[in-house]
């Protein structure tokens, strides 16, 4: 191609004109902090953990899951904490491998899959939390509203239907769960759309 | 010990900071983008200098850590502006050394290449940079084959945005 070649000379003669930077000028701009995506990966996602691991403590302080306890779960109470903190864990060590294997010096694609996969493991860590709290919301309602007298007691008295209750429950649920869904897929987007878009061009080299 | 790391590292991209204002030029389109993009690529350097070896040539490692922080870790800054006034920017060389015909092309060429996505530059950079397809499949982690039939396509693409 002409036209290429052309602006390969061009290109090469260009060096007298590129700006020069001082000793000084370098020695500066090395005592100064990175703003690069990476870092704002790593401060979102750590926020991420620690709002999940906030809102459980919270819960556990208020005495949430006391009252919990009281309606007759047998050991719902310990066997949560154990599982969320176990699964907490697991997640942040993920993350923490991920997030040491991410180098600049790796190839262009290496270094986005790296990247790409840091991120995965918040996201899937949120996943995981969402279902968490859909699933045993669901199952705790079922559960006192079929095998304790919990609901039967209280809606005789004010003639709501055990299936009204959950029916509600899980329509609340639902949109609680869609809006943090939705507001997380905003985050995570912004993120990493470009990212995304770059790597997909470079995967399609490869069909 | 780090202030010689320091100095060593001042000194390797000092003499070979041109290879970061290139990639500068073709990611950016103003001066506080250039500027900017420069610093990160900077810090990019220096954080993984540590580990440089020196069983490959500085510059030649540069261009990876240059590239990978333009595609890929550097945000950029709202200030960037998306189209790029031609005329203003310092692509141009010296007018006298071409006649008009030729300086013409020559802006439709750095406006074509504005025109392509990251991965597109980054290949265009590499090839004028007079590198193998062996070092760009290296730089870019994709296989030599597809290194060669995606400059291909670029190059068929810079051809219909001249020629539309």
């Amino acid at each position: 191609m002409d036209e290429l070649e052309l602006l390969k000379k061009d290109w090469k003669k260009q060096e007298g004109v590129l700006p020069r930077l001082s000793y000084k000028d370098i020695y500066q701009m090395i005592l100064k902090k990175s703003s690069s995506m990476v870092k704002w990966i790593f401060i979102i996602s750590v926020l991420e953990f620690l709002l999940w691991a906030s809102i459980d403590i919270i819960f556990r302080l208020s005495g949430k899951y006391d009252d919990l306890a009281g309606l007759e779960v047998p050991g719902f109470s310990i066997i949560s904490i154990i599982i969320s903190y176990c699964i907490l864990i697991y997640f942040m060590v993920r993350f923490y491998l991920n997030y040491k294997r991410i180098q600049a010096t790796d190839s262009a694609k290496v270094l986005m899959q790296n990247i790409l996969k840091t991120r995965r493991t918040v996201k899937h860590y949120v996943w995981f939390n969402l279902s968490y709290v859909a699933l045993t919301t669901i199952s705790l309602v079922t559960y006192l509203a079929f095998f304790t007298d919990q609901f039967s007691n209280q809606s005789s008295e004010e003639g709501v239907s055990v299936f009204l209750v959950i029916v509600i429950t899980i329509v609340v649920l639902a949109i609680a769960l869609g809006l943090v869904a939705l507001f997380y897929r905003l985050i995570y987007g912004i993120l990493t759309s470009r990212l995304k878009n770059n790597y997909k061009e470079l995967e399609k080299l490869e069909e | 010990m780090n202030k010689d790391l320091e100095h060593s590292f001042v000194t390797n991209l000092e003499q070979n900071q041109n290879i970061v204002h290139k990639v500068c030029r073709i990611y950016t389109n103003d001066p506080d983008s250039h500027n900017d993009l420069f610093q990160e690529i900077t810090i990019q350097l220096w954080k993984a200098y540590p580990k440089f070896r020196g069983d490959a040539k500085f510059s030649t490692w540069m261009y990876r850590v240059a590239l990978n922080t333009a595609i890929t870790l550097y945000r950029r800054s709202k200030r960037s502006i998306k189209t790029a006034d031609f005329d203003s920017m310092n692509f141009k060389i010296k007018a006298e050394e071409y006649d008009d015909e030729v300086e013409q092309q020559l802006k439709l060429m750095y406006a074509a290449v504005k025109q392509l996505n990251d991965i597109e530059k980054a290949l265009v950079f590499l090839y004028l940079e007079d590198k193998s397809y062996k070092e760009i499949s290296e730089t870019m982690g994709i296989s030599e084959v597809n290194a060669r039939v995606k400059m291909n396509r670029v190059k068929t693409k810079l051809k219909k945005i001249l020629n539309p």
